[in-house]
């Protein structure tokens, strides 16, 4: 038997145990529309990438860091100056995490304004929404892991505000963090989250939200013309893979790039009983929260103003939750007050975080700036870049041409021939 | 099957038997889990502060402590007296500073003032700071929890 026929034996022998086909198949015939909306669906992918490049990096730092209270900073520390390209991975983490939740942000608005959440896809909605909370989840107890001062403070605000919520959230703060105060066991706790609670977590809520995607299909835009859309719409695979593709290679250029240019420093160990160091700021993608809980009174009426602040975002937090029960129009109506919803949120996210940026942050006398170790390095670091850069460009290349050719392919009814 | 007078048959009787003895089970297991999760309140009933280094503060000044896990300050008034406070925010828990120079309490985190007497006069924080009784016995100072003899 030739090597031929044996990959096709060994192939045929799997499909008939595993069913490989079936999902092929799928695929094959799974519709994706075409039209002015479409880069819209490259964000979920995208994602999906994201999440990828974390879990690989964040079980590379693992092997490496220590979380403990004397060592999780000297750990952190070691990675970024001894182990080799340590500073990278970790720079890589840090800045795959800001675009995962930048990109999780677009997705959603996304769907939002094109009101794809609408019958049937309730509950595609509401699973995105839970892989956003723990997507920001991961960025909440990620950031504690450094222990310097600003990580510690931000997450001493972070785990006091449940406490503000009455009745239950007392016992909340202390489920966070281990006791009535930050201590060592809040950072155990944390790093058991970050690595094995999230990642859980978050592969389960997927698991549902990528089932439903497949179950339901593409959403069409509101008022569309069904029949045209089924004839402009291309298949899955290959047609669209191989445009998602493109994206997918572009984007791991950027971060990469970003990532070797801009890592992240490390402040020094946190002091449990230092005051506040001034001017200190959570992630980018906390700061309208922190700006409202900044602007909020101490007193409203009778009520302290962060329980009213607590309580209002989590009524809003329940109401993005609960958006397809409400909006719960045919799929065939506009929507526009939604739309304009959608627009005052972000202004409103955006403008609150430029406000809170006007506090100027005192930058740190003697923090870790991460660098190429010496020549060497730096040198093969720009030859590794060249070779990324050119990479993608000869790829994207070669993936225009396969794009045209399935393209054709499609157009002449070349795949129509196996279609059931 | 049904017996004449009851109000269930035997199937749903078995069945809420079976599923009520699993909420029990599902329960005793919870328990512990819960008390392992949470572990006690550990609040110190009283800190010593040795009068040799703390008894010689001048009016105004300053001086830390440690109250458990969270940070301490000792004041003494322009009146003499010794206060105790626990310098930790009423809003949402940052550790603050005292700034001598102003005579103020501020909280970096959301900008929080108190005045020198550990009261709230501007920014988010709802109280003032959380006042520790202080006395003298023997060689040491003595803070324990206000209200607390
Ligand atoms: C299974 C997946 C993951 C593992 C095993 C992991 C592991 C780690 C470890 C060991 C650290 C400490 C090292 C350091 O701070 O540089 C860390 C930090 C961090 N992680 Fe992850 N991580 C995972 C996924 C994620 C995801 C999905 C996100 C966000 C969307 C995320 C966000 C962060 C952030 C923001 C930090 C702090 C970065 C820094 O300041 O260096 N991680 N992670
Ligand atoms: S924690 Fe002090 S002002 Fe918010």
């Amino acid at each position: 038997m030739n090597i031929k026929g044996a990959v096709r034996a060994t192939w045929a022998w799997l499909d008939d145990r595993l069913g490989v086909r079936t999902v092929t198949d799928f695929l094959k015939h799974k519709p994706i529309p075409r039209n002015r909306h479409t880069p819209w669906m490259y964000t979920g992918s995208l994602v999906l990438v994201f999440f990828g490049i974390q879990v690989l990096t964040g079980i590379m730092l693992a092997f490496y860091y220590r979380p403990t209270l004397e060592e999780a900073n000297k750990s952190i520390g070691e990675i970024m100056t001894k182990v080799p390209l340590g500073w990278i991975i970790r720079s890589v983490h840090s800045w795959s995490a800001t675009f995962m939740i930048a990109i999780v942000f677009i997705h959603l608005l996304g769907i939002w304004v094109l009101k794809s959440y609408r019958k049937p896809r309730e509950m595609t909605w509401m699973s995105g929404v839970l892989l956003l909370v723990f997507t920001l989840a991961f960025g909440f107890t990620g950031y504690l892991l450094p222990w310097d001062a600003l990580s510690l403070a931000a997450t001493k605000v972070g785990t006091d505000i449940p406490r503000s919520i009455p009745l239950i959230g007392a016992w909340g703060t202390r489920f966070l963090r281990g006791g009535e105060d930050i201590s060592g066991d809040t950072l155990s706790r944390f790093f058991s989250f970050h690595v094995s609670v999230l990642p859980l977590c978050l592969l389960a809520a997927l698991a549902l939200h990528v089932y439903l995607i497949q179950k339901l299909g593409m959403s069409l835009p509101v008022g569309a013309d069904e029949e045209a859309e089924a004839r402009r719409a291309i298949p899955f695979w290959p047609n669209f893979v191989y445009r998602e593709a493109i994206v997918w290679l572009v984007f791991a250029g950027v971060l990469v790039t970003i990532a070797v240019f801009l890592p992240p420093t490390l402040g020094k160990a946190a002091d449990l009983m230092a005051p506040a160091p001034e001017g200190i700021k959570p992630e980018w993608y906390f700061l309208f929260l922190f700006q409202t809980l900044k602007v909020f009174p101490a007193k409203i009426l009778f009520i302290t103003g962060d329980t009213v602040a607590v309580l209002l975002i989590l009524l809003a937090a329940a109401l993005f939750f609960f958006l397809p029960l409400l909006d719960n129009k045919p799929a065939g109506r506009k929507g526009k007050i939604i739309t304009i919803l959608a627009f005052l949120l972000v202004v409103y996210a955006v403008a609150m975080s430029i406000w809170s940026l006007q506090t100027p942050s005192k930058p740190e006398a003697d923090k870790i700036v991460p660098a190429p170790q010496n020549i060497k390095e730096s040198t093969a670091i720009y030859v590794f870049l060249g070779g990324i850069w050119l990479s993608v460009a000869v790829l994207t290349y070669l993936l225009r041409l396969k794009i045209k050719e399935t393209d054709r392919l499609l157009h002449v009814g070349y795949f129509s021939s196996d279609r059931r | 099957m049904r017996l004449k007078h009851s109000l269930f048959t035997r199937r749903q009787f078995l069945n809420g038997l079976l599923g009520g003895w699993l909420g029990v089970l599902a329960g005793l297991f919870l328990y512990p889990v819960l008390k392992f999760i949470f572990p006690p309140e550990r609040e110190p009933e009283q800190v010593l502060l040795p009068l040799a280094d703390y008894g010689s503060l001048e009016a105004g000044a300053i001086k830390n402590f440690a109250w458990g896990r969270k940070p301490g300050m000792l004041k003494k008034t322009a009146g003499g007296e010794l206060i105790a406070f626990v310098s930790v925010c009423t809003h949402l828990d940052c550790n603050v500073a005292y700034l001598p120079d102003k005579k103020k309490f501020f909280c970096a985190c959301h900008e929080g003032w108190y005045d020198e007497n550990g009261v709230n006069i501007g920014g988010p924080p709802p109280k003032p700071l959380r006042r520790l009784a202080v006395t003298t016995e023997g060689e040491n100072l003595v803070i324990k929890p206000e209200g607390a003899a």
